[in-house]
């Protein structure tokens, strides 16, 4: 525990002092990498032998002689800790270059407070033992990435993104806190123990309660609609850390409460599959519509979230049903999911930012053929694409493979099971197929090709210190799709929290799958190597001359005439115009002299769009009615004060 | 067998060895075999000689090869990855119901993943180009086979709840446990029409896209390789005879899972079977216009509501 709070402290330390000395522009931004950077190091040594040697330590505070701040590190908290932390070490390292406008010195300094202030509250969160060390970690959260996300609040755009996030995040945690409220009206303790006490149908409540809350910070759908708002609005490194591990905290949220309720139903399976099925598949649907970079890897996130999901969804149903392995399959992919997105999901975002570092624009038909100019970005945004589209040899394959494996064991078990698993495979798959075509549109159009605006012509990559934690990143997504072994251990210990209680046989099993998959990757490369001593072979002696693109005879391309990712998404999208509404605007080309012409889309949201018609405007028209209870004198407002204690005093 | 999994091996190795070269080298053979069916029994023409694809693999390794200003890396990586995936696929593929070269639990899943591997570097090297027409065959390479692999999946959970296993082998090699003629049989003829309609779509013939076609709008999977040129383009299309190879062989062996009991005429038995497979493809061809682009999504939905249907009578009816 010591080790853990030295960690949060050296954190903090890492974000005051930038406060203190922000006029020295590089001493500042300095003592902010040292100091995240460093406890972050401590942190993440810590949790990882602690996940290693499958140690849970706790400690209680005492805070305002009222309540007692209680943490308690067992698995599955030291599993989290690992992504937060190696997260967050490398987004600090990359903010280094990234945070690089001596301008808006202050601006920055306060980015890296609020920025280790996050990365503190992550770690409570996920430390916390009781319900109000939860809850005031949650908030911390919550407010400090709320600052992080007005960072450039000079545009109405990050002021509404700002706006939309803080009430999202605020109604969320009251959903928590109701849910909390359940738990502590039956147990009457602050701790958490108690929960497995409940009767069952409190125990639904909580946890649908609960699910809502967390599901709104995680992104499910259709809680999500302030995640693609506030991602982009956030500095780059800031939407990695939010996207690669903040929302992670939900999902963290959601096994937690399902371990403590420690109670096998086959609803809480089911409602959490559902939820994951239909999160992804819309995620990576919208994804597809979007023309903002960082909007769509947001988008992306949404569909990652769905997966892990699933791949949780997956283990609750089977340990309703009493099949350990499957159980285990289906926790471990959903766990080891968590982790490879926080690792690509980072990876990505940092290239986005590389890449709105230096040609300014996120708009992804104005890029194009960056990987010419922009190697490390290019080659490490390729790895990442591959990873989060689920393909061998990386990352992202291994735990879908794990999540797989769990839906087809379920296909075998009872009739409910059956078409839950059933319908968990068929959108896997679509998922898989849909990501593959939404990362090779993003590959195809910013990173290949020919650039489409001066920007992209004259964009550069620079900052060694934005490259080494990409690098790192895309060396972790390859290594643990080569080697799955050790981390899909990790995330077996880590659902030792769960009371799973796996034999030998279940873990024997699993560890074959996984050296498969290694046997499988060596055997690829194998091959690979082959076809490219044949190449060389066919090659040797040959003329290999350059030459323009094959026009089909036409001799003068431009680039303007490449396909768009709006054009190469377009077949895709009508498809699923049912669930994702596309508008048009396109005025049609007329008269003998035709003149210029455009043409814009735009996707819609079909939870933003519902959420806005039957929630927000009758709620808006609500409080306009009550707009005369406030008028600005403060003592009315005494009077109100005074009256409420009043009523309260009656009913109590 | 070598067997991934205990690193020893058992059986005979040999067998599956030579079968897998033949497979290697009589893949370009099948892929001439609908040619001439086109040419010969529908187009009352002699046809180009049955080895062509042989002559042409030949001519075209002989070649240099002319690369755009625009392309990268990643350009010349496609057709090696193609070209790679396919062979791993056909390593997994179990052949005249000998046992594989490899096989493990759910190697299925990573060899449909494996070929995803091969699509995606397929349509980055498209994307390379910076061609219009490149980019409009990418977006449908990136299109269809979404469908494809619901309806594959789906296929997939009816093979695990009749063998209660996910592995090539237990579906396609020793005792086939179902067939068309065995358990399950009647289903199972809609899972044999769904899975021709996915070779259809997934290797790119009529009536989803047209392999001779040289108009460019219509095509998908020719216009994606319009600059590939000399060996690249050798690679790409022994990769796509492969590809071709292997989910005809699933078709042939859900048709025939004969086994008479000595290897040589199993052998001979799947190869012919295998045979017919791409006859239908070239009767098909023949006898069919390819379909406008927007129609091609519901043909492929027929696939995966046949899939659908064979699992639902299945899991009603045979339990």
């Amino acid at each position: 525990m010591v080790l853990f709070m030295l960690a949060v402290t050296i954190v903090l330390c890492g974000g005051i002092l930038p406060l203190i000395f922000w006029r020295q522009f590089v001493l500042m931004r300095a003592l902010g990498l040292a100091g995240i950077g460093a406890g972050c190091l401590v942190g993440l040594i810590d949790a990882g032998t602690k996940l290693y040697h499958q140690v849970s330590c706790s400690g209680a505070y005492s805070y305002l002689n009222t309540f007692s701040l209680a943490f308690r590190i067992d698995a599955l908290s030291a599993f989290f800790l690992v992504a937060i932390f190696t997260v967050s070490m490398l987004a600090a390292i990359y903010s280094f270059h990234y945070m690089d406008d001596p301008g808006s010195a202050l601006r920055t300094a306060a980015n890296t407070f609020f920025f280790s202030l996050l990365i503190a509250a992550m770690s409570l969160v996920v430390a916390a033992d009781n319900l109000i060390t939860f809850m005031l970690a949650w908030e911390m959260m919550s407010l400090s990435s709320f600052f992080l996300v007005v960072h450039s609040y000079e545009s109405a755009e990050n002021r509404r993104a700002g706006y939309l996030y803080f009430v999202y995040s605020q109604a969320g945690a009251m959903f928590i806190l109701a849910a909390f409220g359940v738990l502590y009206a039956h147990t009457g303790d602050f701790g958490f123990g108690g929960a497995s006490g409940l009767p069952d149908a409190a125990k639904i409540l909580v946890f649908v309660l609960a699910f809502v809350g967390f599901g709104s910070k995680a992104g499910v759908f259709p809680f999500h609609v302030w995640l693609p708002h506030a991602h982009p609005a956030a500095p780059s490194h800031i939407s990695a850390v939010m996207s690669g591990v903040m929302i992670k905290c939900g999902i963290y949220g959601i096994v937690r409460i399902y371990a403590l309720l420690d109670w096998p139903t086959p609803v809480f399976g089911t409602i959490v599959l559902i939820f994951g099925m239909v999160t992804g598949v819309l995620g990576v649907v919208y994804a597809l519509g979007q023309h903002d970079l960082k909007r769509l890897l947001a988008y992306s996130s949404v569909e990652n979230v769905g997966i892990i999901l699933i791949g949780i969804g997956i283990g609750m149903l089977a340990s309703a049903a009493g099949k350990p392995l499957m159980a285990l399959l289906g926790f471990a992919g959903g766990l080891l999911h968590v982790l490879n997105h926080s690792l690509f999901k980072s990876l990505l975002f940092m290239g986005a930012g590389m890449v709105l570092h230096a040609t300014g624009t996120r708009a992804i038909d104005q890029l194009g053929g960056l990987i010419k100019r922009m190697r490390v970005t290019g080659t490490t945004f390729l790895v990442g694409s591959l990873a989060i589209s689920g393909l061998p040899p990386f990352n992202g394959f291994v735990s879908e493979f794990l999540i797989y494996m769990g839906s087809f064991k379920g296909v075998a078990v009872g009739k409910g099971t059956f078409a839950l698993c059933l319908l968990a495979v068929v959108s896997l798959a679509i998922i898989g197929g849909l990501a593959l075509a939404l990362f090779t549109k993003v590959m195809g159009v910013v990173f290949q090709g020919e650039p489409r605006s001066p920007a992209a012509t004259n964009a550069h990559e620079k900052g060694a210190s934005m490259l080494a934690p990409m690098l790192a990143l895309a060396a972790a997504c390859a290594a643990i799709g080569l080697l799955p072994t050790f981390f899909a251990t990790m995330a077996l210990k880590a659902t030792a929290s769960l009371g799973l209680a796996p034999g030998p046989a279940e873990l024997t099993s699993i560890f074959q799958l996984t050296a498969n998959i290694t046997r499988a990757a060596a055997l690829f490369f194998a091959v690979l190597l082959l076809v490219l001593a044949l190449r060389i072979l066919f090659y040797r002696g040959k003329t290999v001359t350059r030459a323009g693109t094959w026009g089909c005879g036409f001799t003068q391309p431009t680039a303007k005439m490449q396909y768009t990712g709006s054009s190469y998404a377009a077949s895709i999208l009508s498809f699923f115009r049912p669930v994702a509404p596309l508008s048009e605007d396109h005025p049609p080309i007329q008269g003998r002299f035709a003149q210029k012409t455009s043409y814009r889309s735009h996707v819609h949201d079909l939870a933003e769009l519902h959420t806005s018609n039957a929630i927000v405007r009758p709620v808006l028209a609500l409080f306009d009615k009550l707009r005369w209870l406030q008028h600005g004198d403060i003592h009315l407002y005494i009077g109100y004060i005074l009256l409420a204690i009043v009523v309260v005093l009656f009913f109590v | 067998m070598y067997d991934l999994l205990t690193s020893k091996t058992i059986g005979l190795p040999m067998s599956a060895v030579i079968l897998f070269i033949l497979a290697l080298l009589l893949a370009p053979m099948y892929a001439g075999l609908i040619i001439k069916i086109k040419a010969f029994c529908f187009g009352g023409r002699k046809g180009s000689p049955l080895l062509i694809h042989y002559y042409t693999l030949f001519k075209l390794l002989k070649k240099g090869s002319v690369y755009s200003n625009s392309t990268t890396l990643i350009f010349k990586l496609g057709p090696m990855v193609g070209l790679a995936t396919a062979a791993v696929a056909l390593m997994f593929l179990p052949i005249g119901g000998q046992p594989a070269l490899f096989g493990f639990s759910g190697d299925i899943i990573l060899v449909l993943y494996l070929l995803g591997l091969g699509r995606f570097f397929t349509i980055a090297a498209a994307m390379d180009t910076a061609s219009p027409f490149e980019g409009m065959g990418a977006a449908r390479e990136a299109y269809f086979p979404i469908l494809c692999e619901a309806t594959v999946f789906m296929v997939l959970i009816l093979f695990y709840f009749l063998s209660g296993e996910l592995r090539l082998e237990a579906y396609f090699a020793g005792n086939q446990p179902f067939g068309l003629w065995q358990k399950a049989g009647a289903p199972l003829l809609f899972v044999v029409i769904a899975l021709f309609f996915v070779l259809l779509t997934e290797n790119a013939r009529v009536p989803v896209d047209d392999p001779t076609t040289h108009l460019e709008l219509t095509m998908i999977h020719e216009v994606m390789v319009l600059d590939h040129s000399g060996p690249d383009f050798a690679f790409i299309e022994l990769g796509s005879f492969f590809k071709l190879f292997f989910y005809s062989a699933l078709t042939a062996r859900m048709i025939c899972p004969f086994e008479p009991g000595h290897p040589a005429l199993e052998a001979g038995l799947f190869f012919l079977a295998t045979g017919l497979v791409y006859a239908a493809v070239g009767v098909t061809e023949s006898v069919m216009a390819r379909y406008r682009m927007d129609k091609v999504p519901q043909f492929v939905l027929t696939s995966f509501a046949l899939a659908f249907f064979a699992t639902i009578i299945t899991l009603e009816f045979l339990k």
